[in-house]
């Protein structure tokens, strides 16, 4: 490994992590991103055995997921893996695919919910104009949250992630913290 | 005068307030206006052209009167309506527009003056002399005739915003909204009930009448607890919808802290946007005054707004009151006031065949032709039968009927349709899809009628969504009938008020009826009828009639009264959204950006990109001894600039190359794997658009750069290109801007620096030659990429690595190239570097100018198809000779200032005989003075010429001697070393 | 406004950017002999129709799609959204 030490996309040595009430947003920077589309006449790869969702849907094996991007492309995302080059590693299961590194391209906050549920719906009405009706686990949309373009993904349904240009991570940061602050004050 | 009995307030707590500096006190369910009348306060403003006296005229949104100043300081907002302040600790309210008391206005005067005070009187009386309007009319009429007062101060609240999505949008939480509300509820509908008031009910909280024998308070609050225990209805208490959008959007203002006496860390307002499936108007409707002869006294009020105050708030502003109606709901108030042990001085009816509904005098045939009091109601005139008579009495209850709140039915041009024996606007058919009216909105004036057209609203609503819901059992509620006389004016020859905020009398529109301004639209922007702050609520339907009248028309044929939104007043803050000042929109920070600031870098913003802009070091004093500094390391040693903004965009699939082919002017297909080649796009007109550099990494792999500005745009571009034009080519794009650092390493000791980093990467120029990429390892196995690529016509590579490791990088190189003289450099010093060596960027490449304009036209290929290959050979471009040249003064001192235009030397300086412009311009360290950029007409075949560069807007001119557009090394010697 | 996503349902329109005029996809032959003439009125000559339009969405804040959207600019009522690659797609196929 190379003697460089990484820093994170909020600019320190560690990852933040805050609680705000039963909400905890934590940066996640474990997790490996690489992105996969599909060439011409490529059909049905299954990286890491997961059939790859449908539009607006995120799918999740073992420590690996993949959410739809956009018609014939997904991002694939392994915890834990940010430190290895993932697209080297993927293209090994994705042959005839596009696949291209994006671990660095984006911050990633987990958003958890310690009790209840009403707080994250709470929470995700002021950042995403998105209808939380249909928005249950397994469910990923592109938006925009306060003009940034994110990825949101509803892991489970106390837990949803949110992910965002590295470079806006601070700005995001600030959105996310911002909002859960409110909620907490209600 | 006291409290009266009963009343929705809580007797068991006091509310300590003040209204001009003097302490009152009111109780927690009271609202300012309440309070005050409770008080004995009738008198809360003064008039905004005649500073006339005035009281509180109604009891909700629809305040144009009482308006006053709340909280101080920073706080301080103008423009409150007393009508819907809730009243809390400490309130601090100010009467506006008087001076130096509310009791006693210097520029009362105006009303003496108001026959030159007319509609359109400034249009007339201050048309000369021309310059005065400006510096002495305007200002003196501002400060004259006006509202509240601006803090002056930032606001220091702060706003939220936020997201709604339901199947069903109630707006409004009266007697049809409530019953609207509990059908789609129990039915299972995703509902939001959304009302502006603090307490839910509507009217049922104004009136007496009983549900199903009980208190309608206490079927409200049942409802209320049902609610409270589904889980698929959210209750919006003070919350105005005030704007209808397309396809089920709905505006919304929610006050979250405006109630509190302390915010205490909560925002203020919530904008939200609520996307709706359906919706039900359930607004309620306005009741409108009959204008007669100073009508506007405090003391007068609208008769419903008076049963308001004395049934919720039991507060009355006389002992003795009287009502002057031309419909049966005014009975209404003469009734209940009564019951409450208020005097009634008498029932005046327009109608001569009105009958009484209780113990008091009625005058049936009656009209009030005039009235008494200077800052508070003594006396009116009543005629009747042909007699004359001054009854005494401190308020007066008028009701002209009710207008049904079609506001936000309007919203899409929708006409509402006027209904002669209601005599009022009914929404009509081509309202906002999936908006149903219901209630007062619709006209269903009696409690019964408002409750069942409120659900069956939401039956409708339900069945074209396919959600079973059944009506539900409705109270048993008064069906009391209404009827209502045409009475909208009574003749005669003193004032009459139609518009109360704006001051607009009967005798204006009277004015702008005989000075021609007829058609509705003319007729509201001369007199500025319905133009105040409470957009004409109680007003434009009474105008209405009145034109009709004079011009002897039905009122659907004057003209009908549309809205717009906001319904209500809406503060520019909470539309803002909240975010101010370095929140005020997304930074992107570079991944060096933390090492930049402990550098002590000076940042400039690049779109939402922070740059570091130059690093001063100790002892620099101007910020051009740090740039100097920074692009002469560069051009002797070594400089590192983080490059990260550009724009990278991954284009990988079989087609890739051809599908580039397309994009860029220049071949791209040919490019060798381990090369990059410059490229230069042009848009489908013709036009230079972007320029960057096309690195192919493999056969079917190419990393693209665009510029900072345009990186989002291209990837647009190509997009479109790949989708919508190009469709059957096998190509994937993504952005990878975000995901490398991306470092410039530039300068003659740039391959001794980077040596130290590569893990056994041959960097010789034979090896690694100019314009050659590769994938490869630094600092012990970290990958990145390698481009031999220069900005600064200097020997340069940009390094890129995962941007996490950005930071480490600049540092390892800065350590490593301490002996090599490495120096970091901005964005200053890398423009001097791109000027001095003529490289375009984005002034050059403006839109306006032809890759042949900035000497690329060789570039264009006439060998295959491109996006605006075809164009740009059309004669108009094809045929323009000027030409990117260089620039520097004829007297070494002697600025280059962008922007100057050029001339030949003792031209006439004119458009016809402009030959071209600076584009970019800086002190250069290598030349020793100023140079710059430039088209010049024929540019390339007037080297050596002196021409003049005018700077009109500075009274300045330079005479400039125009050479090559590269000031150094132009053979590119440097660059291939 | 609300855009009728075909792969992801209704959508703020908040999330799209707008180009124009769908024929925009119709990208003339640059080899026709008149192709100057042809790319002349491609670039610069459009329909303005008060009724309906078929107008091209780029889902910028979502899945990167270009659509084609029918829309009534009278009453801004929304007839329908295709993903323009499959009607570009469509159209080579018809030999266009």
């Amino acid at each position: 490994m190379s003697e460089l030490i990484p820093i994170t996309a909020l600019g320190a040595a560690l990852p933040r992590l805050a609680s705000f009430g039963a909400l905890e947003i934590r940066e996640n920077v474990g997790l490996a991103l690489a992105s996969l589309a599909l060439r011409r006449g490529t059909i049905g790869p299954r990286p890491f055995g997961l059939t790859l969702p449908g539009p607006g849907r995120w799918i999740a094996g073992q420590g690996v997921a993949a959410l739809w991007t956009g018609p014939d492309q997904w991002m694939i995302e392994y915890e834990g893996r940010a430190d290895l080059g993932f697209a080297a590693e993927l293209k090994q299961f994705a042959a005839g695919c596009s696949v291209t590194e994006q671990t660095d391209g984006w911050v990633a906050f987990e958003i958890v919910l310690r009790a209840g549920s009403r707080p994250l719906e709470a929470l995700l009405s002021k950042l995403i104009n998105i209808d939380l009706a249909d928005f249950g686990p397994g469910r990923a949309r592109r938006t925009g949250i306060e003009h940034m373009s994110c990825f949101v993904i509803r892991r489970s349904e106390a837990h949803v992630a949110v992910l965002g240009a590295r470079s806006s991570a601070a700005s995001l940061w600030h959105a996310l913290e911002t909002a859960a602050k409110r909620l907490e004050r209600k | 005068m006291t409290r009266l009995t009963g009343g929705l307030i809580d007797r068991s707590q006091t509310l300590n307030f003040s209204f001009d500096g003097k302490r009152y006190q009111g109780h927690p369910g009271d609202t300012l206006a309440s309070a005050l009348l409770a008080n004995g306060v009738r008198l809360m403003g003064r008039s905004f052209k005649y500073h006339r006296p005035r009281g509180v005229l109604s009891a909700g949104s629809e305040e144009p009167n009482a308006l006053v100043e709340l909280r101080t300081g920073a706080r301080q907002e103008p423009n409150t309506r007393a009508a819907v302040v809730e009243l809390f600790e400490g309130l601090e309210a100010r009467s506006q527009n008087r001076w130096p008391s509310l009791g006693f206005d210097a520029l009362a005067i105006n009303d003496l003056l108001s026959p030159f005070l007319t509609a359109g009187f400034y249009y007339k009386t201050f048309m000369w002399p021309k310059g005065f309007w400006e510096k002495l009319y305007e200002p003196a009429i501002r400060r004259a005739a006006g509202l509240g007062r601006l803090s002056m101060q930032a606001d220091p609240d702060t706003y939220d915003k936020g997201f709604l999505h339901c199947d069903f949008l109630v707006i409004g939480g009266g007697a049809a909204g409530l019953a609207a509300a509990l059908t789609a509820a129990r039915g299972g509908a995703r509902v939001i009930l959304a009302d502006e008031d603090f307490r839910l009910g509507g009217r049922l909280l104004s009136e007496t009448g009983t549900l199903d024998g009980g208190q309608a308070t206490d079927w409200v609050s049942a409802l209320e607890a049902e609610f409270e225990s589904l889980p698929n209805i959210r209750v919006m208490r003070r919350t105005t919808v005030f704007g209808v959008y397309d396809h089920g959007i709905y505006g919304a203002v929610e006050s979250v802290s405006d109630h509190l006496p302390e915010a205490s860390g909560r925002v203020r307002q919530t904008l939200w946007r609520i996307t709706a499936k359906r919706a039900v108007l359930a607004a309620g409707a306005t009741e409108r005054p009959i204008a007669f002869a100073d009508n506007d006294r405090p003391g007068i009020m609208l008769a419903g707004a008076m049963r308001t105050y004395a049934n919720r708030w039991a507060a009355c502003p006389s002992e003795t009151v009287a009502v002057f109606t031309n419909n049966d709901d005014g009975h209404r108030t003469a009734r209940d006031l009564a019951a409450k042990d208020v005097q009634i001085a008498a029932v005046i009816d327009a109608r001569p065949e009105a009958k009484a509904r209780g113990d008091y005098r009625l005058i049936a045939g009656g009209m009030v032709t005039g009235s008494r009091g200077r800052l508070g109601l003594k006396s009116i005139e009543v005629q009747a039968n042909g007699r004359s008579e001054w009854i005494e009495c401190g308020a007066l209850g008028v009701s002209g009927g009710w207008n049904p709140n079609v506001h936000l039915f309007s919203h899409h041009r929708g006409r509402p349709i006027w209904n002669e024996s209601l005599q009022a606007f009914l929404p009509g058919e081509d309202g906002p899809p999936g908006l149903i009216p219901a209630g007062a909105a619709a006209a269903n004036f009696s409690t019964a009628d408002a409750l069942r057209s409120g659900a069956q609203a939401a039956k409708r609503a339900m069945d074209e969504l396919g959600i079973a819901a059944s009506s539900p059992d409705l109270p048993r509620a008064e069906e009391a009938d209404y009827k209502v006389a045409p009475v909208f004016n009574v003749p005669g020859k003193k004032r009459a008020w139609v518009d109360f905020q704006n001051d607009v009398t009967v005798k204006d529109i009277k004015l702008a009826h005989a000075e021609n301004m007829r058609p509705v639209e003319h007729l509201k922007r001369y007199t500025t009828l319905g133009m105040a702050t409470d957009q004409g609520k109680t007003a434009n339907v009474t105008g209405l009639a009145v034109m009709a009248e004079l011009t002897g028309r039905t009122i659907p044929e004057t003209g009908t009264t549309i809205f717009r939104p906001p319904y209500i007043p809406v503060t520019l803050s909470v539309l803002g959204g909240g975010d101010i000042g370095r929140h005020y929109r997304p930074r992107r920070l570079t991944p060096t950006n933390h090492w930049a600031e402990g550098q002590g870098a000076v940042f400039v913003e690049v779109g939402q990109w922070m740059r570091a802009q130059y690093f001063p070091r100790a002892g620099e004093t101007h910020w051009r001894q740090s740039v100097d500094r920074e692009a002469g390391a560069v051009r002797s040693a070594v400089g590192l600039c983080d490059v990260t903004t550009l724009g990278k965009i991954d284009v990988q699939g079989a087609d890739a190359g051809e599908f580039l082919n397309r994009l860029y002017c220049n071949i791209m297909a040919t490019l060798k794997v381990g090369r990059v080649r410059y490229g230069l796009m042009l848009r489908e007109d013709g036009f230079a658009y972007d320029d960057g550099t096309c690195a192919r990494l493999a056969e079917d792999h190419y990393v693209v750069t665009t510029t900072t500005a345009n990186a989002g745009l291209v990837y647009r571009n190509m997009e479109f290109a790949r989708q919508c034009l190009w469709s059957d080519l096998d190509v994937q794009l993504i952005s990878t801007t975000d995901a490398w650092a991306q470092i410039a390493v530039a300068g003659p000791k740039s391959r001794a620096l980077l040596a130290r980093i590569v893990d056994g990467f041959d960097l010789s120029n034979e090896a690694f030659p100019f314009m050659a990429c590769a994938e490869l390892t630094v600092c012990d196995g970290l990958r990145a990429r390698l481009f031999r690529i220069s900005f600064s016509g200097e020997l340069a590579y940009e390094v890129a690595v995962p941007a996490r490791f950005g930071h480490a990088l600049i540092e390892r190189l800065m350590e490593l190239g301490a002996d090599l003289g490495a120096t970091p450099y901005g964005t200053e010093a890398l423009g001097v570097l791109r000027i001095e060596k003529g490289h375009a960027a984005g002034p050059e490449l403006s839109g306006q100018t032809t890759a042949a304009m900035v000497g690329l036209g060789s570039m264009v290929s006439q060998k295959k198809d491109s996006v605006g290959a075809v164009m740009s050979r059309r004669g108009g471009l094809a045929g323009d000779r000027r030409r990117l040249v260089g620039l520097r003064p004829v007297d070494p001192a002697g600025k280059v200032v962008s922007g100057s235009h050029l001339f030949a030397e003792g031209a006439p300086r004119k458009c016809d005989t402009d030959q071209g412009w600076v584009t970019s311009a800086c002190y250069s360290p290598h030349v020793r003075s100023m140079i710059g950029l430039g088209f010049l007409e024929k540019g390339d075949e007037r080297l050596g010429e002196v021409i003049v560069a005018a700077n009109p807007l500075e009274g300045e001119s330079a005479r400039l001697l125009v050479v090559p557009a590269c000031f150094v090394d132009p053979e590119g010697e440097r660059l291939r070393e | 406004m609300l855009i009728p996503h075909p792969l992801l349902g209704p959508r703020d329109a908040q999330e799209f950017t707008y180009l124009g005029d769908a024929r925009l996809i119709d990208r003339p032959d640059p080899s026709a002999p008149d192709a100057e003439a042809a790319f002349c009125d491609y670039v610069f000559l459009r329909d303005n129709p008060a009724g309906v339009h078929r107008e091209l969405w780029f889902h910028e804040q979502g899945d990167r799609s270009w659509l084609v959207v029918t829309r009534d600019t009278v009453t801004h009522e929304v007839l329908g959204a295709e993903l323009a690659r499959n009607v570009a797609l469509s159209r080579t196929r018809c030999g266009k």
